[in-house]
């Protein structure tokens, strides 16, 4: 398979893998890569992919790459990257013989001054181009990257690169898309809007793209729907408290940031629903369930029942013949999420994934807290780390009916595969519930997230 | 898709009737096999009656083996282009009404009712 270098952006590093591996399956690209190729401290990552064509598709929508070339040579001196490139057959170069060019050196991780980079495209001269040299709007750019890792401390920068790749440039991505949905720009917002950039990528690992359906069932203010329907998805959205899709009454809401991005065509529209207590009728609807559950730090999670510090009701309805608000109670995170996983499990599409958040306090998370179903496989479990807590991209995809269901030996595999972490399953702990949720542990440490969240002194600050 | 969730009621629960239905026509994208697949995970009878109810359309009793472009065109205004801007949905089996409003159906129930 031809060769490329593929050029993060160096955000949000854990999640690059996820969204990656998504980006191969919608753009149905063969891609081929070694895990352990792909390092902390370096933005670049050789891959395998079928053709050049599909390189170029596979960065289509790619929010954290930043862009990709092909690989013609790779050294780890810019001395063997000349002499690899002189050595290169003829026909490497001869579509380009007569292009307009420019040469591009792009350093991570240290700085090369204008005259050295002009020194070291001079050493190229050999090359067999006979075009003009255009900086502006040039046919083809020649890349070569430096790449001398990222050091925190810059007493320990080398005075060279540590590898270096070379060859044509093929394509930027897709990040400008997340100055298009900057919350800064957007009409309706909400204390729990989710920043453009994840939520675009929560889009992508969710797979959404035309033809498929996506469900928000807490939609709040509907930063999912806005990103997943940007990509082609229709949308719906459910959340348990009318205000947040309705906002308050001066027109900006869900339905005035559809018309804001010219989705209104693909967002289809949102329902008022307790997820506790909901009314789709059972079948696979849904190709993709993104959503940022309540935790209870910043929108209070609660469910319908009947809460004892409340006085009956003497009539449920307003004078005006609406409904009242029903009485709701607190509901825990542990019981917000399995409900989620159980509802998931029922209504995904076989193949279809649930995208979501798990806040975690750092000190006390087990890779076994995260709850599980025998009917979804784990597909990542990225960290987005704040110190003393984080909170976990969790990524699971439905089994196809003909697969069986999941079981220990499966769990093992993923924690071979590292996906669900290193801590040792017993299986004593596991326990496999009617509905076919599994519990590897009995307290999870999210279990009074909120509490512990307060514990470790962070307040109402996130 | 939404049916009468009511703890206990359980016959008679879906469709819901539609009373005073306010609608709208928008603009949807029309995608062929999204449309298809909605087809197979819609209840087809449910619908058939919902759509004749509303005064809408007169679909087939029984769903075409063969899925024109004009038929599957015919599916996406109604279930994808025709928005109910406002009115109610009762459940027939326990009488329980659901109000829609702005176009948002309301769909809590009350506690006494879980
Ligand atoms: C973290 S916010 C989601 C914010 C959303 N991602 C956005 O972009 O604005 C969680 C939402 O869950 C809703 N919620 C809380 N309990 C719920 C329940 N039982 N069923 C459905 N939604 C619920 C809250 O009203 C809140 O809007
Ligand atoms: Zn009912």
């Amino acid at each position: 398979m031809p060769k490329f270098v593929i050029c993060f952006a160096q955000a949000h590093l854990n999640f690059r893998l996820a969204e990656l591996r998504s980006l191969a399956i919608i753009e149905n690209v063969t891609l081929d890569f070694d895990q352990k190729d792909l390092l902390e401290q370096s933005p670049f990552l050789v891959v395998g992919i079928d053709t050049v064509e599909n390189a170029k598709k596979l960065l289509n929508r790619a929010i954290l790459i930043k862009e990709i070339i092909q690989l013609w040579a790779a050294d780890d001196t810019l001395e063997g990257i000349l002499l690899k490139a002189k050595n290169l057959p003829a026909e490497y170069f001869a579509p380009y013989r007569t292009s307009s060019f420019k040469f591009d050196i792009s350093v991570f991780g240290s700085t090369l001054a204008i005259p050295d980079q002009v020194e070291q495209i001079n050493r190229f001269k050999f090359l067999p181009l006979e075009g003009k040299i255009d900086l502006k709007k040039p046919e083809i750019v020649f890349t070569v990257y430096q790449d001398f890792y990222a050091n925190a401390n810059p007493k320990d920068i080398p005075d060279k690169p540590v590898r270096l790749f070379f060859g044509p440039f093929l394509a930027t991505s897709n990040r400008g898309l997340i100055q298009t949905y900057d919350l800064k720009k957007r009409d309706y917002l909400g204390t729990t809007s989710m920043d453009a950039e994840l939520s675009l990528i929560m889009s992508n690992i969710a797979l959404a793209r035309p033809g498929s359906f996506v469900l928000d069932p807490f939609v709040g203010t509907g930063s999912f729907l806005l990103t997943s329907s940007h990509f082609g998805a229709f949308t719906l959205g459910a959340d348990i408290d009318g205000r947040q899709i309705r906002g308050k009454g001066n027109n900006k809401n869900i339905e005035s940031n559809a018309v804001q991005y010219d989705l209104t065509n693909r967002i289809l529209g949102t329902v008022v629903c307790d997820i506790a207590h909901h009314p789709w009728r059972e079948t696979e609807f849904w190709d993709a369930i993104v959503c940022d559950p309540p935790y209870g730090v910043r929108a209070g999670a609660k469910k319908i029942a009947v809460n004892p510090k409340s006085l009956p009701k003497t009539s449920v309805l307003n004078p005006d013949g609406t409904y009242k608000l029903p009485q709701t109670i607190p509901y825990e995170l542990d019981d917000v999420l399995t409900d989620l996983l159980s509802f998931a499990a029922k209504y995904l599409t076989p193949g279809g994934r649930l995208v979501y958040w798990l806040p975690t306090v750092t000190e006390t998370y087990d890779p076994k807290d995260v709850p599980r179903h025998k009917r979804m496989r784990m597909i990542d479990n990225c960290e987005q780390d704040f110190g003393k807590w984080a909170r976990r991209l969790i990524v699971m995809e439905k089994l196809q009916q003909h697969e069986p269901d999941l079981d220990l030996d499966a769990l093992l595999v993923e924690i071979e595969k590292g996906i669900q972490g290193v801590n040792a399953l017993d299986e004593q702990d596991m326990r496999v519930g009617d509905d076919g949720l599994v519990t590897l542990i009995d307290n999870p440490a999210h279990a009074k997230f909120r509490n512990h969240y307060f514990n470790i002194g962070e307040g109402e600050t996130q | 898709m939404l049916m009468c969730h009511v703890k206990g009621c359980s016959t008679d629960n879906f469709p819901l009737r539609i009373e005073d239905a306010e609608m709208e026509q928008v603009e949807v994208e029309f995608n062929e096999d999204f449309c298809r697949r909605l087809i197979n995970k819609i209840d087809w009878p449910a619908f058939v009656q919902t759509a004749f109810a509303l005064g809408l359309d007169q679909l087939p009793a029984a769903l075409p083996d063969d899925l024109d472009e004009e038929f599957l065109q015919r599916i996406h205004k109604l279930a994808l282009e025709t928005k109910l801007k406002a009115g109610r949905m009762v459940c027939n089996g326990c009488k329980h009404v659901y109000l829609i409003t702005d176009g948002i159906p309301n769909m809590l129930l009350q506690e006494t009712e879980v």
